[in-house]
């Protein structure tokens, strides 16, 4: 070699290696025996990263092994993953998903990473987990999740059969959400349950006027109703739980009409609820003099609440008598309890911008939840998010709200009703501004086994009317409006409830999988 | 040439060779991950076009009313979605940068925070937008953030109103692939907004609340 060669080489190795060095740093190290996805024994290509929060797992390649379709948005910040037939929305970064129209909370958020999108564990278990039943077992010390169907599940269900106003309804509560076919046959309901095993509830004997009997199989629950009744049927979530409204088909009118109407009110006192709007910590709308709508509306209830004794042949309970904090579905509550003829929340008005004067009267929405149609019609389900178990005295208190909701349905046009002479009754005494009759999905409203109305006595936010609110003379006006609404109310008959247009659904009703076929 | 000249020729070629293969090799990694950034990034870097929205404002007298806004989106819902609401919260044109003030002073005077066609910012500057959501039935999930305070603010019944169908309104009304919305406070469905409305559950538009 000469050294022309001997030179060409040295100074190729020299400035060759520092350029080796730095490729080699950039290329990963070889691999040693890392995380592993396991699938019924048999190990799957699935990318893991290990983190301080736990390990995540890439989607893509969990989706081809586990079934379901992933589709990301046009932003790549997030995706959409169907399994079965429940969409579940994931972004990057974001520890918030969305299953089916459940929200739920991730214990870290999806990355990117190898593989595309990365999630959680818990994101497994609350996806297919869920609805489809794999189980995931995560073994820390080898690194490795072990996946697997889950065996089919025992479910504890409970019974209840209450009869109330000419219609029965009958509630069954379940601790997790079934899979589950309706089929509707004449005289009988049943429920088939598709993969899990029902645990019975202690037997016990049904009588009652439109249901012969309920009886439990390992995967059926059979309702056997009179030959001349009928059930519908729709679901309420938290507890999950399958409710059949059961009546006659003739549909006779329940004995609320025109006649049975005056004859309770010669027979009996009515009783009227009233609940003052706020109170505690919630303040409400506060004017810009200081007042606090908390504060006048108490005033307000104890005004009416001695005026209606007074003046009418009724029976007044406050929901609060004091600046104490109630929550809402406690207001409704009360009213129930007292069986109250009457709910009426008192509230004063705040307003962003200027200008707005004047009061209004509020009855519930037909809005307040998804379409009634849909509820009812509520065959089949196929979601798996689990619920809750519910302790003991939660269920006592969930058949009430049930009962609540199915009232309120019935009073609704009654509530119209009300609402309309609470206005007329206010914008004839005061000539305030006729903001008009509203409906609006107010929680307080919903649930009152009553008509129930929320009114809306002006706004102090705009400072004439705060003012004019401080004045006993204006909110005695204001009071005796509303006694003439009730005494109006009171001495006119009551709607047919049979006759009423399509009402809005039980509040807590949530729609069924709108894919699933409709049994015959 | 003498052998030194060479010498530097071949040592600059060779040099030049094997840094060639180096950046070749590492540039292919970095495609690769680039290829994959934008796999899951879809249409991240989609072309924008100038589209005409309507916002829907709190307006005096108590209900919303429309001003119209060209907004610099793409064909994503979920950006449409996020650059309506961004627009919404930064509130209406040539409106004051103050907070406003939930009050009126009657019917001739604007109120502070009103913008001169009478409209105002549904939400105090510090409540900004958290993260949106899109499912294939049509529920957006829209997160607000305002991580000093747990609660919205207490308001009356019509303010209530304005701020959450604000929002609703102009999701639903705008873009075509939202049917109801799902409002969040700092990451959490509430049972009421603020003392009134149930926002436990989707909210659809009301139309009944815009103004002619």
């Amino acid at each position: 070699m000469t050294e022309l060669h001997r030179l060409v080489l040295l100074a190729t190795l020299l400035l060759a290696l520092p350029l080796l060095v730095a490729a080699q740093i950039g290329r990963p190290a070889a691999p040693p025996r890392g995380p592993a996805v396991v699938l019924d024994g048999r190990e799957l290509a699935v990318p893991v990263t290990i983190t301080p929060g736990g390990p995540l797992f890439a989607l893509r390649p969990l989706v081809d092994s586990l079934g379901g379709q992933l589709g990301g948005d046009d932003t790549g910040e997030s995706y959409n993953l169907k399994i079965e037939a429940t969409e579940v929305v994931t972004g990057i970064g974001n520890a918030i998903i969305t299953v089916g129209e459940e929200i739920v909370s991730l214990s870290q958020p999806p990355v990117r990473g190898e593989g595309g999108p990365q999630v959680p564990l818990d994101f497994l278990r609350k996806t297919w987990g869920a609805v489809s039943g794999y189980s995931f077992d995560w073994r820390p010390e080898e690194s490795r999740l072990i996946i697997s169907r889950r065996e089919s599940r025992e479910i504890k269900v409970t019974l209840d059969v209450v009869h109330l106003q000419g219609m029965t309804t009958v509630v069954l509560q379940f601790p997790e959400t079934p899979r589950y076919r309706i089929n509707q046959l004449p005289g009988v309901v049943e429920v088939q349950v598709l993969a899990d095993r029902l645990a019975p509830p202690a037997r016990k004997k049904v009588e009652d006027s439109l249901v012969q009997d309920v009886t439990f199989a390992p995967q059926q629950i059979r309702i056997q109703l009179v030959p001349d009744a009928e059930a519908e049927s729709y679901l309420l979530d938290n507890p999950f739980r399958l409710v059949f409204d059961v009546h006659r088909k003739s549909a006779a009118p329940v004995p609320v009409g025109p006649s049975a109407a005056a004859a309770d009110l010669r027979s009996s006192t009515r009783t009227i609820v009233v609940d003052p709007g706020h109170g505690g910590t919630e303040t409400g709308a506060i004017g810009p003099g200081g007042v606090a709508e908390k504060e006048l509306t108490l005033v307000l209830a104890r005004d009416l609440e001695a005026r209606l004794t007074q003046r009418l042949p009724v029976r007044v309970v406050l929901t609060r008598t004091d600046d104490s904090k109630l929550p809402l579905d406690s207001r409704t509550a009360i009213a129930n309890q007292n069986k109250a003829d009457l709910f009426i929340s008192l509230h004063l008005n705040s307003s962003l911008g200027s200008g707005a004067h004047g009061a209004e009267t509020y009855f519930l929405s037909s809005q307040a939840s998804d379409t009634h149609a849909e509820s009812a019609a509520a065959t089949e389900n196929v979601s798996g998010a689990a619920a809750p178990a519910p302790d003991s005295g939660q269920e006592t208190q969930d058949l009430q709200m049930i009962l609540w909701d199915l009232a309120q349905s019935h009073h609704l046009a009654e509530s119209q009703r009300f609402a309309g002479l609470v206005q007329a009754e206010l914008n004839q005494a005061l000539e305030l501004k006729d903001r008009g009759v509203k409906q609006a999905p107010f929680r307080v409203l919903m649930g009152a086994a009553m008509p129930a109305v929320l009114v809306e006595l002006g706004f102090i936010s705009n400072p004439d009317e705060e003012a004019k609110l401080q004045n006993p003379a204006y909110r005695a006006d204001l009071v005796e409006a509303l006694v003439r609404a009730v005494g109006r109310y009171l001495e006119a008959p009551q709607v047919d409830r049979r006759s009423t247009p399509p009402l809005p659904p039980p509040q807590g009703a949530v729609r069924s999988n709108p894919g699933s076929p409709t049994p015959p | 040439m003498s052998r030194r000249a060479a010498g530097w020729i071949l040592a600059v070629a060779l040099l030049l060779v094997i840094g060639g293969l180096a950046w070749w090799w590492q540039a292919g990694r970095g495609g690769d991950r680039a290829a994959r950034r934008g796999a899951d990034e879809g249409a991240a870097g989609a072309a924008t076009e100038r589209h005409a929205f309507d916002l829907y404002f709190p307006a005096g007298g108590g209900g919303l009313r429309s001003e119209r806004r060209e907004l610099q989106v793409s064909e994503a819902p979920k950006d449409r979605i996020r650059k309506v609401l961004e627009a919404l919260l930064s509130g209406p044109a040539a409106a004051p940068a103050a907070a406003p003030r939930p009050s009126s002073t009657g019917a001739a005077a604007a109120a502070p925070g009103e913008s001169p066609a009478g409209l105002v910012r549904p939400f105090p500057p510090e409540v900004k937008l958290g993260s949106v959501e899109l499912s294939a039935d049509g529920t957006a999930f829209v997160d607000l953030r305002w991580p000093d305070r747990e609660d919205p603010p207490e308001s009356g019944s019509t303010e209530e109103i304005q701020r959450v169908y604000s929002l609703v309104d102009s999701l639903a009304l705008n873009v075509p692939q939202v049917n109801r919305v799902v409002l969040l406070w700092n990451g959490t469905q509430r049972i009421t907004f603020s003392g009134h409305l149930d926002t436990s559950r989707p909210l659809l538009p009301d139309r009944t609340l815009l103004a002619p």
